[in-house]
């Protein structure tokens, strides 16, 4: 393999030859449009639609009072399909601002947003918390209330003696506020009927958990049910389970006899969708005077919705940070007035590494040592919540490739220490991450034609991160076919069964398994194990026009009935604990930032950011994942941040140009390194995950870096101008 | 709520045929420029108009002439070409920067300049509609972001009624140069100091400008100013591009020798409309600029600043953006 393969569908999406779920037009279509509650907490006492079905062209109107053809889909993380449990329009209730009391479907979408914004309805409001800190919240230990063994607290040790034995100790907390993926490509969905089969076209990261949802809320055979999703404008945990607005279009339609296309608006998105839910942490470290760590205590309050326990899961990866001996880690749900919150890229470990990071900083500083010496002097091979080795960890090579691209020999320990001629105040910080590696049962199905196409079916969703790519790569790889030759199917579940696609197993599921298949298809046609192959050629040879096989892959592990729950619609995650090991994905990442000098504002001026994600799969998509999650990180820290008024609950910031994501303007100078070693046990071909990583890390590294430039511990996100002033 | 309310359209050729569709028209017939504002507010249901007058098919609107002593402009020009326009570039280096410094290269290829004077606030609670309180939307209703979250919002000419800043930069700039607007109504043409074209909310936050329903900005004109070369328009944000000011200045100086001899300061993103730093201005002359004289300036401009809950920042980032700016024009005098 001598040149890295380009995105294998970028020409395709350049011409806007691709489509997405919204693109799809069936003839007859009617427009979708919903009306929302303005409300925070209550009860809908009266609905008028009169005004809205007046509007020309308007041909239905569904309010809760048509409840009875809906049921809950579940929550997602409950063993349900979708994103939460509360199903619009099934009742009265309104449990946040923003949640659905009626769909207008017309023959035009303006007609439908015209007369869905004249819906009128009455309320009995009721008192609202919104916030962590608001009267009215309900806390609950985690532990207690989701069952044992998911999510659970870490204990490892006696943390709190240690910590109180310990001769230099960090004690601080940290705030992250709500925030939203805000994927480009709205929430959609295309919703048809041919006699009693549904085929939905929608963008999502999980076609299983649309299909198995909706059968649950139509009440019909999930054979009956069909969902295509080949591409999502992006999807960072937004689309990973069933949304509210696909059945209400799939009811329309059965309705109306005609297929119903409902595309969600920005505003509406930042409601109807999970979100980051705000976490607040305090950590305490303790360690000896030269900065070896013997206690780490890490707390935990994260916001739940009031009808769903979204799991907290941060000490995970923070207790397998390092080699500490004595770690606790416990976890609080606060229950507040919003819709369910849910995954967003590195949805857990962002907020912890910010967290857990700015504290090993801290702890830096406070037993002088380099902040990338102390991280090396604490790293460790085993994982010390189960005593089993990791799977592969180059934390240290990250930590030490990153350093010497990064120049960081010459940064000066002092903050305030490095200054440019005007005066501008030079900040050199850095911080590792680490996300789980997982992996999830898959079917990759894989026929050969005599005119030389490789046709691959798989499970996997493309969303941008370039799982296409990936594949079209391995085939590439294995057979020595030419690229233009591999076609991919992935995203439909007529095809195979389609599993959530996240937690950075994409990759690492789908590849195994089109690796198994092309082994299968190897045996088939007699050929050698290895090497480049003549298709036509060993067709020919067994008198074939064509041969499809099948593989199926499972986790390190994970017992046959994996593929039964895969096949089934539900979910089969495994890892990052593995009956021999634990996997990690690492990264490191060394972040210059640049204070100017009255004014205070921070530019990120030069990112270094070295991955360990065993074997890179696709060399150009792996570098474009990289630099997309520090451009999140820069994000995250510095930029977005949902906002909420407590009075109305909701989130007021809900468009692009208020919720502030970075612009190419913001993003600087970012090199991308990998480790590039195998992982010899997570899976055949040696791939951990890497969307996720890439993220993680980011924001401490900006928020050591503004420290070692002002001398100002920033403990809340996002740092603004007024934090630095 | 995305909607669009339908509504009946006209694209005249001429100024007087423009001026009479609006006068004809009544109540809810409103002039569209760019669309960037209108366009944007009628698919949230704020703007609500019964007719549109687009104003893009008349050529006599979209005349530029900056080789004379006064630049004028007219009121249908694009933003992003009167922004590379080499007079202002050059002479008016504040002007110029205002237009580049706004909002995204696409929007200013749309947007037009006189459009642009009467853009209108980003105050959420004014732009979500249902179930904000907001007196400029809905006269009466009441002020939820002064109670809100009012991080954005206004620290000069804020009222009880109203602390909605005005979002643009344009005219912050012309404020600050003294410039005229023409305006043709019914009847006939009327000129007025940009100065007199805001208005501050006091009670009624829903009339935000002077002019009369029936009449159309026509074209904008700069007269002649020693202030202009050494100028600059400093815009502080949440992030290096395509954002609202959380603070900025236009600042021009005429310095003779080491002292400032005339001082231009007007103010964004922070009052409720474009803001002129008079006081400012004076402790100024016939001082140096230095580093301490700029920051007492700055201080000055924002002697009569009202906090609100969390934007009382700007009040400090205020005062620095004034004198960083005074600093950056400074230099520029030596050049």
């Amino acid at each position: 393999m001598s040149q890295p393969l380009a995105r294998v569908d970028a020409f395709d999406k350049v011409m806007g030859a691709v489509q997405f779920g919204a693109d799809r037009v069936p003839p007859g279509l009617a427009h979708g449009a919903l009306a929302v509650a303005t409300i925070g907490r209550g009860r809908v006492v009266r609905i008028d639609t009169s005004a809205a079905e007046a509007v020309p062209g308007v041909r239905l109107v569904l309010t809760p009072r048509d409840g009875g053809e809906l049921a809950s889909a579940g929550f997602v993380m409950a063993g349900g399909h979708g994103f939460q449990s509360l199903q619009p329009l099934t009742d009265d209730h309104v449990a946040y601002r923003g949640q659905p009391i009626a769909l207008v479907v017309a023959d035009t979408p303006h007609a439908a947003a015209e007369a869905a914004a004249l819906v009128q309805a009455e309320y009995e409001a009721e008192p609202l918390s919104v916030d962590l800190d608001a009267d009215g919240v309900e806390v609950l230990d985690q532990a207690a209330v989701i069952p044992a063994g998911f999510f659970p607290d870490v204990d490892v040790g006696d943390a709190d003696a240690a910590f109180a034995r310990s001769p230099v100790r960090v004690d601080s907390v940290f705030d992250c506020p709500p925030q939203h993926a805000c994927p480009m490509e709205l929430m959609a969905a295309v919703a048809e009927w041919n006699g009693d089969t549904l085929t939905v076209h929608e963008a999502t990261q999980n076609a299983n958990a649309v299909r198995f949802g909706l059968a649950t809320q139509l009440g019909i055979d999930v054979e009956r049910v069909r969902v295509l999703s080949p591409y999502a404008g992006g999807g960072f945990g937004n689309r990973n389970s069933l949304q509210a607005h696909t059945c209400l279009a799939a009811v329309a339609a059965r309705r109306l006899g005609r297929p119903v296309k409902l595309v969600v608006p920005r505003s509406q998105m930042f409601h109807d969708a999970s979100f980051r839910p705000a976490s607040r942490h305090r950590v305490r470290l303790g360690a000896t005077v030269d900065g070896r760590l013997q206690a780490a205590i890490h707390e935990v309050d994260q916001q739940t919705s009031r009808h769903d326990l979204f799991p907290a899961n941060y000490v995970e990866m923070t207790s397998r940070l390092y080699g500490i001996p004595n770690f606790r880690g416990h976890q609080r749900l606060v229950r507040t007035d919003v819709q369910t919150p849910g995954y967003m890229r590195a949805p857990h470990e962002h907020p912890a590494a910010f967290a857990f990071e700015c504290a090993i900083d801290e702890l830096a500083y406070a037993t002088g040592r380099d902040p990338v010496d102390l991280r090396l002097a604490n790293d460790t091979g085993t994982d010390p919540v189960s005593g089993r080795p990791f799977s592969s960890r180059h934390l240290a090579a990250c930590l030490r490739r990153g350093a010497e691209r990064f120049g960081w020999a010459n940064r000066t320990l002092e903050p305030g220490s490095m200054r440019l001629a005007d005066g501008t105040l030079v900040g050199w910080g850095v911080a590792a991450g680490a996300y789980p590696g997982s992996a999830v049962p898959t079917v990759a199905r894989l026929r050969a034609d005599d005119d030389g196409t490789v046709s691959v079916q798989v499970g996997g969703h493309e969303m941008g991160q370039g799982i296409r790519t990936a594949i079209v790569e391995t085939v590439v790889r294995d057979l020595g076919v030419a690229a233009d030759s591999v076609r991919v199917d992935v995203g439909d579940t007529a095809a195979v069964p389609q599993h959530l696609t996240a937690g950075s197993w994409g990759t690492a599921s789908a590849l195994p398994a089109v690796h198994d298949a092309l082994q299968e298809l190897r045996r088939s046609l007699d050929l050698p194990p290895t090497g480049a192959v003549d298709l036509r050629a060993a067709l020919a040879a067994i008198g074939r026009a064509d041969i499809e096989v099948q593989a199926e892959t499972r986790a390190p592990g994970q017992p046959p009935e994996a593929i039964d729950r895969l096949r089934r619609g539900a979910m089969a995650i495994a890892g990052p604990e593995f009956p021999t090991f634990t996997a990690f994905s690492f990264v490191a990442h060394f972040v210059e930032v640049r204070v100017e000098p009255t004014i205070h504002r921070i530019h990120v001026s030069r990112v270094v950011s070295v991955v360990d994600c065993g074997r890179v799969a696709s060399p150009v998509t792996a570098a474009s994942q990289v630099g997309g999650g520090v451009i999140w990180g820069i994000g995250a820290c510095l930029r977005e941040g949902s906002e909420v008024d407590p009075r109305y609950g909701g989130f007021l910031n809900a468009d692009l140009a208020e919720y502030l994501i970075p612009v190419n303007a913001d993003v600087p100078r970012i090199e991308v390194d990998f480790v590039d070693e195998p992982d010899p046990h997570l899976n055949a071909l040696g791939v951990k995950g890497l969307g996720e990583v890439a993220m993680v890390g980011v924001a401490p590294a900006i928020a050591n870096a503004v420290f070692h430039a002002t001398g100002q511990r920033q403990r809340r996100l996002p740092i603004r101008l007024e934090n630095v002033l | 709520m995305l909607t669009t309310r339908p509504f009946t359209y006209a694209a005249p050729t001429t100024i007087a045929d423009a001026v009479a569709l609006i006068d004809t028209g009544g109540p809810g017939t409103k002039f569209l420029a760019g669309g960037t504002t209108l366009y944007d507010l009628m698919k949230l249901g704020v703007e609500t108009p019964a007719a549109v007058v687009d104003l893009g098919r008349i050529p006599e609107l979209a005349i530029v002439d900056t080789t004379g002593d006064q630049l004028v402009i007219g009121a249908g020009a694009r933003m992003c070409d009167v922004a590379e326009d080499p007079v202002l570039l050059h002479d008016y280096p504040a002007l110029a920067e205002s237009l580049s410094l706004a909002a995204s290269q696409q929007l200013r290829t749309m947007a037009t300049v006189g459009g642009n004077l009467l853009q209108r606030t980003r105050c959420a609670y004014f732009r979500a509609g249902a179930p904000f309180a907001c007196n400029k939307r809905d006269p009466g209703s009441g002020c939820a972001a002064r109670e809100g979250i009012d991080r954005v919002h206004a620290v000069l000419g804020v009222s009880d009624s109203c602390i909605a800043t005005y979002a643009g930069d344009w005219a912050v700039a012309l404020l600050a140069f003294d410039a005229l607007v023409d305006v043709v109504g019914p009847g006939g043409e009327r000129t007025l100091p940009v100065a007199d074209l805001h208005r501050e909310p006091g009670d009624t936050p829903q009339i935000e400008h002077t002019l009369a329903p029936n009449e159309l900005i026509v074209r904008i004109r700069v007269p002649p100013t020693d202030t202009g070369r050494a100028s600059t328009y400093l815009k502080i944000r949440d992030r290096e591009s395509y954002a609202f000011a959380l603070a900025s200045a236009a600042v021009g100086l005429a310095v003779d020798g080491d002292v400032v001899r005339n001082a231009r300061i007007a103010l964004g993103g922070v009052a409720t409309r474009p803001w002129r730093a008079r006081a400012a201005e004076e402790s100024l002359i016939d001082a140096p600029v230095t580093a301490d004289t700029a920051r007492r300036a700055g201080r000055i401009a924002f002697a009569d600043a009202r906090p609100g809950r969390h934007n009382g920042y700007k009040i400090e980032l205020g005062a620095r953006t004034v004198a960083n700016a005074l600093l950056i024009a400074a230099q520029r005098s030596v050049r």
